[in-house]
């Protein structure tokens, strides 16, 4: 356990020497508190601390609509943009050069001469690499969780899942990252084949994502796109699926289905952060009782979109793809001669 | 207790891509002395530190260290060890790697304090322990590789070129330091090709070339052919001392003017009969010397001249150097 410790400290000093990791620190910062910035008025929404204003009937202070709007910025903005993208992209760039850096001649020859297992070795340094997310997400939810309370007295411990579930996505892309290094000792290398390999699966998420809003979403909303003119029209009664559309999408379904689901998984969030009792996906939940029949039929559609996927698919397949790269990472480190 | 510290039969090591880095190596190391290993350039000396501790894997290895087999984990607590081209951290401080090391082999942390301390030290970094790695000449960082071998208190120590970029002072403080390990009753296993310092220290030596064992002992049982006794005369010599030298199988020759007669052995007894027929026909005896080879002439003679794992250039040209000399 004491190796395990100095190892995860030392990979924290590491990071904490990387001035990369202070400026994506102070951005996350900046950005919570932007986010902490927003209230609720009995007019509206107040901004920076009450400097603006903006006034709305709907979203006023103690809403239900204010604490869905206030954690839909969250879910659906702050995590899938900065700390799911943007932050995610910064600490691959910073937490690349780990292992090229470890695996260089004169620097893994100390550590594995000593009596540690080499598996366990390289499972902590990898799992060390994790805290530069795990950190920046922490934070970052740290100030989300008191806003919370603050802003709606609704201390919801769920927003923590964030840590978590960026935590993981980090984790899927950087386990390709550490298998190049291995075989490559290269940070360059690693660092591009990673990003190569995140923009593949997340266009397969999005073509996927695309491909299910227009064969399922759309008709069952009673929206219909002319092909002709790009114009869409809206029906007061749900179409049939196109069954062309539907074989096109199962291709596209079954192509992504050992990828990792970083985009899915960090919407998996909105499952699991609740409001009033309902979490994120719950659409109908969040309608005004005068809703139309369209809007509650788009409603119940989107709801279906959310939960496309269930949480063990998106993990359970994620971590597959995980462990096999990850895998052969391992088996290579393990074996080979430094 | 066994009295090899290192007993390894048959250790071969071919890498990936065909290079035959260790054809068969056996080597026994005793227990408590400084022990050298030569060898020119890719004659697998690295190669084989790196098996002993687990940084290499052997295609076959017999034997022990520290009577555990061959890459058994537990053992290398018992092990120092500083690589060739050692790198540390540069964001921690001096004192920092040796707790990070420390750590990594297991050592409570109050005692990792302690000893970090203590080896900064023994190794006279106490006043840059507290400064990051990053600042430091290649000499220092040598120092805290030496400081980290230390760390949990080793039986036997690796040492890669210890002496590499370490300045003529440090080195002598390093021999001293050597030799303390070596009091101290810790078996010192050094790599270096610095024969001038290793026949300084070391107490027993082994030759590597082409990835074989080609020499290997004492360094007074290695040279044990080579002794002989040199003797240094003026003036003629008449022929029936000469036939008689030559029967007693002196080698005789001459240079500047003097007579060189050299009688091959250890033993100083054969000699006495020569010179007393020397003084008995009033030849003025200028000197007498008992010589050896050095080590790198043994060095030199051992792995001969060739390519890549069978060549050295030696800095100093061979010579006879006097052990001893008597007037």
């Amino acid at each position: 356990m004491r190796q395990v410790l100095t190892i995860l400290w030392d990979s924290y000093r590491l990071l904490a020497a990387k001035k990369l990791f202070w400026i994506a620190l102070f951005l996350t910062v900046l950005i919570a508190l932007m986010y902490a910035s927003v209230g609720f008025t009995p007019e509206g929404i107040s901004m920076l601390f009450g400097a603006y204003e903006i006034k709305n009937d709907i979203i006023v202070e103690g809403s239900m609509f204010a604490e869905y709007f206030y954690m839909m910025i969250f879910t659906d903005y702050l995590v899938p943009w900065w700390l799911g993208l943007f932050a995610l992209v910064l600490a691959l760039i910073s937490v690349c050069p780990v292992f090229p850096d470890f695996l260089k001649t004169g620097s893994i020859d100390v550590a594995i001469s000593k009596p540690m297992s080499r598996l366990t070795l390289f499972l902590v340094k990898y799992l060390g690499s994790l805290l530069f997310v795990a950190i920046q997400v922490l934070v970052f939810c740290l100030i989300v969780f008191v806003a919370h309370g603050v802003r709606l007295d609704a201390w919801n411990f769920e927003v923590f899942w964030a840590v978590l579930l960026l935590t993981f996505v980090f984790s899927l892309i950087y386990s390709v990252a550490v298998l190049v290094a291995v075989l490559t000792k290269s940070t360059l290398f690693s660092l591009l084949v990673a990003l190569l390999v995140w923009a593949v699966t997340l266009s397969v998420q999005w073509t996927e994502s695309l491909m299910y809003k227009a064969t399922y979403v759309m008709p069952a909303a009673g929206v219909s796109i002319n092909v002709e003119t790009g114009g869409t029209r809206r029906s007061n009664q749900e179409f049939d699926e196109n069954a062309d559309m539907v074989r096109f999408y199962e291709i596209v379904r079954k192509v992504g289905i050992p990828l990792p689901k970083t985009r899915d998984a960090t919407y998996l969030l909105k499952k699991k952060v609740s409001v009033r009792g309902n979490d994120m996906t719950m659409m109908t939940a969040f309608l005004d009782d005068d809703a139309s029949s369209g809007d509650r039929r788009e409603a119940v559609a989107m709801e279906a979109y959310d939960n496309r996927h269930s949480t063990a698919y998106i993990v359970g397949s994620s971590l597959g793809f995980e462990v096999f790269i990850l895998g052969i990472a391992c088996w290579v480190f393990v074996r080979k001669d430094f | 207790m066994s009295d090899m510290v290192i007993d390894i039969v048959d250790t071969r090591k071919r890498y990936r891509g065909g290079v035959q880095a260790l054809r068969g190596v056996s080597l026994q190391v005793p227990r408590g002395g400084i022990f050298g290993l030569l060898g020119p350039n890719g004659a697998g000396k690295s190669t084989l530190v790196k098996i002993l501790v687990s940084i290499v894997r052997p295609n076959h290895c017999s034997g022990t260290m520290l009577g555990a087999p061959i890459g058994h984990k537990p053992t290398l607590a018992r092990v120092g060890y500083l690589p060739e081209h050692a790198r540390f951290p540069e964001y921690l401080k001096g004192a920092e790697v040796i707790r990070y090391v420390a750590g990594l082999a297991d050592i409570p942390r109050k005692d990792a304090a302690m000893k970090a301390e203590h080896l900064l030290e023994m190794v006279g970094m106490q006043d840059w322990g507290k400064r990051k790695m990053g600042t430091y000449s290649k000499g220092m960082k040598q120092r805290i590789g030496l400081a980290q071998a230390l760390v949990n208190n080793p039986e036997i120590v690796f040492l890669d070129e210890p002496t590499d970029g370490v300045d003529p002072q440090g080195r002598l403080e390093m021999r001293h330091l050597l030799r303390r390990m070596r009091d101290e009753g810790r078996t010192v296993f050094i790599n270096s090709h610095l024969l001038g310092e290793l026949e300084m220290i070391c107490d027993g030596v082994a030759i590597m070339d082409k990835g074989e064992i080609v020499e290997q002992g004492t360094i007074a049982q290695l040279t044990e052919k080579s002794r002989r006794y040199e003797l240094v005369t003026r003036g003629t010599l008449s022929d029936g001392l000469l036939s008689r030298l030559k029967a007693q199988g002196v080698e005789l020759r001459h240079e500047a003017g003097q007579n060189l007669m050299s009688v091959c052995g250890s033993d100083p007894e054969p000699v006495q009969p020569i010179l007393d027929a020397l003084r008995a026909e009033g030849v003025i005896i200028i000197e007498m010397r008992e010589l050896r080879q050095s080590l790198e002439e043994l060095f030199m003679q051992s792995v001969g001249a060739g390519g890549v794992g069978g060549s050295y250039q030696g800095s100093t040209p061979p010579s006879l150097p006097r052990k001893e000399v008597v007037k």
